[in-house]
């Protein structure tokens, strides 16, 4: 009984599958996104990469959800972070998640450019993936600067005065960065409205494509050592190379055919 | 062959695009790019800034101890963005005489007389309310009007009276009573307030430095 219960729910699922794939290519889309070889040494560690997206994914997500309560504003910013904290239904579990995986965002960030430099994956052809890592990695950063600064509480102002601190010593334009930053020439509402603006609209607005350049040159060339490792893909280039041995043969066979009956 | 050689466009038409290609992109960049940093090339190239130019009273120089600094509390008028547009701009004040859409930026100066010595005009003429203008210029030349802020990354400082210096809680920058720089990361002394001192002994500052600009509150 609970074994055709099995195959049928097996059969339904198949056939769902197959619908769908057939009007939409929706699981061979799946299975070319989520299967991406990795070396059999230090395995785990190549999901570092799936772990950032995954917490990237999820500030995504929560920020949106805290922005129904957020005020940027001097006068209202910290109340609305202490209303979303007290008062809003799981204000606190969201924002926590927001909060929390943030901070592991910055470590798991950290793992995997460890593991990208000691696994050599930054070597050629996939140099440029490394800098765009490491533009992603600064973004992130800033995010997370920015972020900080959008409580206005004292320990975000100053966080974020500090920060303006050190913009402010870049060469040649310092001066400008400060004003940029702040707004004006003081701290102030128009820096809110700037944190505000960097966090939630620009940075975002950066991030996204980049994150998919990440991912596009991740697949283009795979992961370093895989293919010398992987077993499947490795039965698979034998057999491909195996295929052109033997249609090489089969057509030089044939134009020899050609020649032969020419000749006759 | 003579066909080959010739460019599919004339020179005539690769100017044309390059202007008109300039032209596009002046058009879509520039507006947003100066809508952005209105605020940079309005403190930097026409000099506005968020605090009005005028004197706000910070406290009386016989209040000001000898031997250690005071913290005075200033709250100066700010206009940024929705705290009002220009500065000058006609406000009608509201019933209780606040004026509409200003905000404030609250800073504290810390005052000192020159290596913690009280100056010999305060010492005679205590309990005396007026000053004379020799005695003002006296005081003027006597007084220390600092910014809090620390010279190396804006962190509030204050005082220390065990080392009898002014620290900062962040690097550990640290000043003299004169605001002077003694040791740790800050690249100078302490920012120093534009002030002046009137005959009934008030001390008023503007929102302005004599060393540089602090860029923080």
């Amino acid at each position: 009984m609970i074994a055709r219960i099995k195959s049928r729910t097996r059969e339904v699922g198949q056939n769902l599958a197959d619908w769908m794939e057939e009007r939409t290519g929706i699981v061979s889309m799946t299975e070319t996104f989520l299967f991406e070889p990795v070396p059999s040494k230090g395995k785990w560690l190549y999901t570092l990469g799936s772990a950032t997206l995954f917490l990237i994914t999820l500030q995504f997500l929560t920020g949106i959800l805290l922005l129904f309560y957020y005020a940027p504003t001097t006068d209202e910013a910290w109340d609305s972070i202490y209303y979303i904290m007290t008062e809003a239904y799981f204000g606190q579990f969201i924002r926590g998640i927001h909060f929390w995986s943030a901070n592991i965002l910055i470590v798991v960030i950290g793992l995997h450019m460890v593991r990208t430099f000691f696994s050599g994956s930054y070597k050629a052809p996939r140099e440029m993936n490394w800098v765009v890592g490491v533009v992603l990695i600064l973004l992130v950063t800033i995010l997370a600067f920015t972020g900080y600064a959008l409580r206005w509480d004292q320990e975000g102002f100053w966080a974020w005065e500090v920060g303006i601190k050190i913009g402010s010593y870049t060469p040649f334009i310092g001066q400008y960065v400060a004003t940029f930053l702040l707004g004006g020439d003081t701290a102030g509402p128009a820096t809110l409205s700037r944190i505000f603006a960097i966090h939630v609209w620009l940075l975002p607005a950066l991030l996204a494509p980049l994150i998919g350049v990440h991912l596009y040159l991740l697949r283009k060339h795979g992961e370093f050592g895989a293919e010398f490792e992987y077993s499947k893909r490795l039965s698979e280039l034998r057999e491909r190379r195996q295929i052109e041995e033997y249609s090489s043969y089969t057509e030089g066979e044939g134009s020899l055919e050609d020649g032969g009956d020419s000749q006759g | 062959m003579a066909e080959l050689q010739r460019d599919p466009i004339s020179r005539a038409q690769f100017l044309m695009m390059g202007i008109v290609g300039s032209l596009v992109g002046a058009v879509l960049t520039i507006p947003p790019a100066v809508y952005v940093l209105s605020p940079t090339i309005q403190t930097n190239f026409q000099g506005r800034s968020d605090i009005p130019d005028e004197w706000i009273e910070a406290g009386s120089v016989w209040e000001i101890p000898s031997g250690a600094p005071m913290e005075f509390r200033v709250e100066f008028s700010q206009k940024q963005t929705y705290d009002a547009g220009q500065p000058g701009a006609e406000e009608e004040p509201s019933p209780e005489g606040v004026p509409p859409n200003v905000g404030t930026a609250i800073n504290t100066v810390l005052v000192s007389w020159r290596d913690g010595k009280l100056p010999g005009v305060l010492e005679d003429n205590r309990g005396t309310q007026t000053l004379s203008a020799s005695e003002v210029e006296e005081l003027s030349r006597r007084i220390n009007v600092l910014s809090n802020h620390c010279a190396h990354l804006g962190c509030p400082t204050r005082w220390q009276a065990e080392k009898g210096l002014i620290v900062c809680p962040c690097h550990g920058g640290e000043y003299d009573i004169n605001g002077h720089y003694r040791a740790g990361p800050p690249p100078h002394g302490l920012f120093r307030f534009a002030y002046e001192i009137r005959e009934d002994g008030g001390l008023y500052v503007k929102h302005d430095f004599t060393n540089g600009r602090p860029w923080v509150v």
